[in-house]
């Protein structure tokens, strides 16, 4: 450490900095390569957004190689709880999920097996599979 | 071209040294910051700007050695006061006032945007080549300052003149960046240092005043006076040699160690 910094003047009274008078909270989102989405990397803090694009940069640009960054005023994003919004459906609706079809391919080997084939392409289904 | 002319190495090294001492000065200044920078998020990225400007500064020791056939880290660490080029204006003390940090800033990181911009056409293409690479960082200390310079001004009237008096206070000394280096009309000759399209001079003063007219403070700016002779021909401030004494105290231990 720098001896000059034994020299730092003493703050004193009170501080008058505004409590969060000049500054907004801002989200940072980082692309760490091209055509990969941008991930939520942190926060900071910043008088307005150049500045809090420039805090990001030196906050969240240096650790890894990064591609892309976006900041977003805090309050810009409308966000729901799943606790009191609910986002997931409270009743089952397995069957809009696509693991449904998962066995698809196999299931036809079932069919064609246990069918004869001539059979089948003559329902001329073979053009819609 | 890939070599200099013997009759140009000298000067060219004046310059290179003169880039490289400037901002490993500032960055020097400027780490003594961390940890105290007025909030959080600035005391991170000014912590961060000051390491940029150290790696500008190895960089441009790493040209010098080359042509002297010698070692960046002795360059930087290991020679005495009045073999370094940096300007007054980066050695003086800032007594952590951010005001003064600030415009420190200001006046150091227009100049070295503008100065990095005529290297990057250098006819000389190791120096071109590493001028436009960093031309991009310095844009954004330019802009770091800028905004601070903005915020400051159009802050109270506490924050103006605290901002008035720095700027006022470094004005002086900043103009002494622009005290030409040994040799430096022979490089402007050769294209080494070639001028841009406007004078610089013009330029800086024309790019501080618009900001500062923004931030609604007075910038006034002068060319250095005639044959004024400062930190370029080795001349520096009372303070430079113990600010010198303790960057170089850890080198100094052990000059051959490697690290």
């Amino acid at each position: 450490m720098s001896k000059v910094r034994e020299c730092v003047p003493e703050r004193t009274g009170e501080l008058d900095f505004p409590v969060e008078g000049d500054f907004k909270h801002y989200e940072v989102f980082t692309q760490l390569e091209h055509g990969k989405r941008h991930v939520h990397a942190g926060h900071v803090d910043a008088p307005d957004p150049r500045m809090a694009l420039l805090y990001a940069r030196q906050h969240y640009g240096r650790d890894e190689p990064c591609v892309n960054m976006w900041v977003v005023p805090s309050d810009a994003i409308l966000s729901a709880n799943d606790d009191q919004d609910v986002i997931w459906p409270r009743t089952d609706q397995s069957y809009r999920h696509v693991r449904g079809y998962k066995d698809i391919r196999s299931r036809w080997k079932e069919f064609r097996r246990e069918c004869d084939i001539e059979e089948y392409q003559k329902e001329d289904l073979k053009e819609a599979f | 071209m890939n070599t200099v002319p013997d009759n140009l190495k000298t000067p060219l090294v004046e310059l290179l040294l003169t880039v490289a001492d400037d901002k490993l000065m500032l960055g020097h200044r400027n780490s003594d910051w961390t940890g105290l920078a007025p909030i959080l998020e600035e005391d991170i990225a000014f912590s961060s700007l000051a390491q940029d400007e150290i790696a500008h500064a190895a960089e441009f020791y790493k040209l010098a050695a080359d042509l002297l056939e010698s070692d960046p880290d002795k360059l930087a660490y290991g020679r005495k006061p009045d073999e370094y080029r940096c300007a007054a204006v980066v050695e003086l003390p800032d007594e952590f006032d951010w005001s003064v940090a600030i415009a420190r800033q200001f006046f150091c990181d227009h100049f070295d945007l503008l100065r990095l911009e005529r290297l990057a056409g250098s006819s000389y293409k190791p120096l071109a080549a590493l001028a436009k690479r960093l031309v991009a960082e310095e844009r954004v200390h330019v802009e770091h300052a800028d905004r601070w310079i903005r915020h400051l001004g159009g802050g109270d009237d506490d924050a103006r003149q605290k901002t008035q008096a720095a700027l006022d206070k470094l004005a002086p000394h900043a103009a002494m960046l622009f005290e030409p280096t040994i040799g430096q009309s022979e490089l402007e000759a050769a294209g080494v240092y070639p001028a841009g399209k406007r004078d610089m001079f013009e330029q800086w003063s024309a790019d501080l005043c618009a900001v500062a007219k923004d931030a609604d403070v007075r910038l006034e700016v002068s060319r250095p006076p005639a044959g004024a002779s400062g930190g370029r021909s080795g001349k520096h401030s009372q303070a430079f040699a113990g600010l010198l004494d303790e960057m170089c105290e850890v080198y100094r231990i052990e000059p051959e160690a490697a690290w």
